[in-house]
């Protein structure tokens, strides 16, 4: 396992570069990159750091690099990837903002994007697809998703709210059940 | 100037700080930075969020090097960004070195087995409200057969029938979009 400082923020970069039409595609690119590819997390560890980084403050694509940056070389290591993960767009920002706000009026620009933005849908929902079996697979698992599944598409709740009252159902239950079967 | 440096950390770390959930949590604090400070103005905020939205990388960190840029130069963009990311990142790092500590408690086991499933709505949900935007034509709010985006429906259906059966390479269906996008706006 090659997790050199200067290994991590290669490939932080280029998740960066490809983190277009916003955070959403940074669970899928991580999953790629770090969970297939080089095996420095599991599924499962993945999906616990999108759980943190949604109840932290801060930008959530940023938080769940610090905590794969952490896993995979401590703190040096959560710094090069949250400077791997800025770096692409800083970079990027700098050399275009004076045409910048040109690009965005071509249509071709437009259009390019409106398709992207259906593909960020495309990779969220296949995502889920995939961690679905490490996350859902019990009936109490069930139940919760699809209660925090129709109470954040119906009522005008915070992700961070739901996630922390579903921690804090999770925490009761599960000293219940071990009540139970002791 | 470097007054103008010193606020830019000190309103781009409040911002770090309450800005919860997601890239456009952002936005409501920069349209009150620019009614306070007059750093730039409304039109060139609008575009930022255009630029933002086409430029890789998460919004908000877009946002705010964007912002720093136009406000103080490159130097300005360096503070933005850096200050952006101060607070999460510090209570990042408590927050996974206690959760290393207490790991194979039975408690934390108990608490993330429920998050677990949360998130994973959590990020479904993410998923269907943006499909409802984009599928629903954005001057009205219900989603009946008149006015769903047909052209949107199209390329969603041509996009996921291939990528839910290969095996998927983010990139591949970025590029995919994108061309799709093109294609179907110009010819259609």
């Amino acid at each position: 396992m090659n997790n050199s400082l200067f290994e991590i923020l290669k490939i932080f970069s280029i998740i960066g570069i490809q983190l277009l039409g916003g955070g959403y595609v940074i669970v899928p690119l991580l999953k790629k990159y770090l969970v297939e590819e080089r095996k420095w997390m599991s599924e499962e560890e993945l999906v616990n750091f999108y759980a943190m980084s949604q109840c932290l403050p801060g930008i959530i694509a940023c938080n769940i690099a610090i905590c794969a940056g952490y896993k995979a070389r401590g703190i040096l290591g959560s710094i090069m990837a949250v400077l791997g993960i800025i770096l692409p767009s800083f970079i990027c920002i700098i050399l275009l903002a004076n045409v910048l706000s040109a690009i965005v009026s071509y249509n071709i620009i437009k259009n390019a994007f409106w398709g992207i933005r259906i593909s960020v849908i495309i990779l969220i929902l296949v995502t889920i697809k995939d961690i679905w079996s490490k996350s859902v697979n019990s009936k109490y698992t069930y139940l919760l998703f699809f209660t925090v599944l129709f109470s954040f598409l119906l009522l005008p709740l915070s992700p961070a709210v739901i996630i922390i009252l579903s921690a804090l159902i999770s925490l009761i239950y599960g000293s219940i059940k071990r009540g139970k079967n002791a | 100037m470097l007054k103008i440096y010193l606020l830019l950390y000190y309103e781009f770390f409040k911002i770090g700080i309450f800005a919860l959930g997601g890239g456009y949590a952002s936005l409501p604090f920069l349209y009150y930075l620019q009614s306070k400070y007059n750093w730039f103005s409304i039109n060139e905020l609008t575009n930022m969020i255009a630029v933002s939205n086409i430029t890789p990388g998460p919004i908000g960190i877009n946002m705010a090097t964007y912002t720093g840029y136009k406000t103080a130069g490159i130097i300005g963009s360096i503070i933005s960004t850096t200050a952006i990311v101060t607070v999460p990142f510090i209570l990042t790092i408590i927050f996974i070195k206690l959760f290393n500590k207490y790991q194979s408690c039975n408690a934390v086991n108990n608490i993330f087995l429920g998050l677990r499933p949360a998130s994973c709505a959590l990020l479904a949900s993410i998923g269907l409200k943006l499909l409802y935007q984009t599928l629903a034509l954005s001057d009205t709010n219900t989603l009946t057969a008149v006015n769903i985006d047909y052209s949107a429906l199209i390329l969603f259906i041509c996009l996921i029938i291939p990528f839910s059966l290969i095996k998927k390479n983010p990139l591949l269906i970025i590029i995919a979009g994108a061309l799709g996008g093109i294609l179907i706006k110009t010819f259609i």
